[in-house]
């Protein structure tokens, strides 16, 4: 599953970052705490939060995350989007709550399984 | 923000004792932007986190009760010539009567009616504690004039506006500068410390409170690991520790540096700060523990986890600390050798 697939699955916009990138998700973490975020050790994260700011796309370049989503739509300043594109780490909004992005994440994961 | 009340009318409340020429200390600063190079942004923002809204904000606040009726209102803001008056009981702030209230009020004929009824009731607020820095990014997220200010107890103490802050800031750079002019050969030598033989060194000041360049240090310290190479098992950790510290310099430390030194077998990640140091390391080490506030919080830190993350990720750690003037933390990632060195280069 692709920043695009993640895009797409998630009724999202890229906001920032290369929508062709071919990382694939290793892992989700949903999470507001970045602390909490730096204490994951697993490859190509996908970091889902509400915290929209610098520090998320910071952080996410730290643990070497594939992709950045922020939910509920929340307005992204252009400072966030300028760090973002400064540390290639491709940035999506998405309008959905954080629950139901992580349900639809999950489904997409289980039908990825099926094949 | 719906519905909040634009401050932007509101005109300044009395000014009581000295009033200051802003051009007057304008042309007394010896502002010399070429002589002081990269510096003067770095005072600026070291200022912007040094003082608070207090100390710059006006204290004498004219406000009126709940009661009180919108003519009451039109009678102050006239008399006062001033557009904007908090409704304010004993230190509470219910509201905010604009110039704007006071003509919806003509027109719809309410001018003897309480002015709770039709004062702006969502404002946008500052606390007092809050570093300049802060004010500044609230003067640009919301096109506000100024703003009230509130205590931690969520009294109005003050209102505060960008000649507010303009004015403190130049008074300050005056001093700030002729301070600098006096030791910039000093200055200048101790700006770059390079490599020296087996050993790369390199060094990042940290701005306490300036969470929007935190994490500058540790950005770029996991760029100098991967250019080198380094396994990105190692580097990942190293940032981590890196960002962690640099984080706990800005939120919790009067200002500091991080310093990255690789040599052959180790790379070390030193963060040294200005104080306030810690009382009960122990106690500062252990995970959930916390002295940030809430405004730290709401930027995803503040949740106590920097130290025993710190220490999770080294291979070595150590601390030392003295209450009131600095905190040394140091931790240390042992590189393998050469031939044991794992294949490819961190992501």
């Amino acid at each position: 599953m692709t920043i695009a697939d993640v895009t797409k699955i998630l009724d999202g916009k890229l906001i920032a970052g290369d929508a062709t990138s071919p990382r694939a998700v290793g892992a989700v973490v949903a999470n507001d705490l970045m602390s909490d975020v730096l204490l994951h050790d697993e490859d190509d994260i996908l970091l889902l939060t509400s915290l929209a700011s610098d520090q998320a796309i910071r952080t996410a370049h730290i643990v070497g995350a594939m992709g950045v989503v922020i939910h509920n739509a929340k307005p992204l300043s252009e400072t966030m989007i300028k760090v973002a594109n400064d540390l290639a780490i491709p940035l999506v909004s998405s309008p959905l709550a954080k629950y139901d992005a992580c349900v639809k994440l999950h489904e997409a994961f289980l039908a990825e399984e099926r094949g | 923000m719906p519905g909040a009340t634009d401050m932007s009318e509101y005109s300044p409340v009395i000014l009581q004792g000295q009033q200051t020429n802003d051009d007057e200390i304008l042309a007394s600063t010896p502002l010399d932007a070429k002589a002081l190079g990269g510096e003067s942004s770095e005072i600026i923002m070291e200022l912007l986190q040094r003082f608070k809204v207090r100390d710059v904000m006006k204290r004498q606040v004219i406000s009126i009760p709940r009661s009180a009726t919108m003519r009451d209102a039109q009678r102050i803001l006239r008399d006062n010539r001033i557009s904007g008056l908090p409704v304010c009981e004993n230190g509470r702030l219910y509201g905010l009567v604009s110039v704007n209230d006071i003509i919806r009020g003509l027109d719809g004929g309410w001018m003897d009616e309480p002015c709770e009824n039709h004062m702006a009731k969502n404002l946008v607020v500052l606390e007092a504690g809050m570093p300049l820095a802060f004010a500044l990014r609230y003067f640009n997220n919301y096109t506000y004039g100024r703003f009230p200010v509130l205590d931690s107890d969520r009294k109005l103490v003050g209102i505060v506006s960008q000649r507010d802050v303009m004015r403190a800031l130049l008074y300050e750079l005056s001093v700030e500068i002729r301070k600098l002019e006096m030791k910039t050969s000093s200055k200048a030598a101790k700006v770059e410390q390079e490599a020296k033989g087996n050993f790369f060194r390199r060094e990042w000041a940290v701005v306490h409170n300036d969470l929007s360049r935190a994490g500058h240090a540790a950005n770029a310290i996991k760029g100098i690991l991967r250019e080198r190479k380094i396994d990105r098992a190692i580097v990942r950790r190293v940032a981590v520790a890196a960002y962690e510290l640099e984080i706990n310099i800005c939120i919790h430390s009067h200002g500091g540096v991080i310093v990255l030194l690789i040599s052959d077998n180790s790379v070390k990640i030193t963060a040294k700060d200005r104080g306030p140091g810690i009382p009960d390391i122990e106690w500062a080490c252990r995970d959930g523990t916390s002295t940030a506030n809430d405004w730290i919080r709401s930027m995803g830190f503040g949740a106590g986890m920097g130290l025993s993350n710190s220490k999770r990720v080294s291979d070595k750690f150590e601390i030392q600390s003295e209450v009131g003037k600095f905190t040394i933390v140091q931790c240390t990632f042992e590189l393998p050798k050469p031939d044991g060195a794992a294949e490819g280069g961190a992501q």
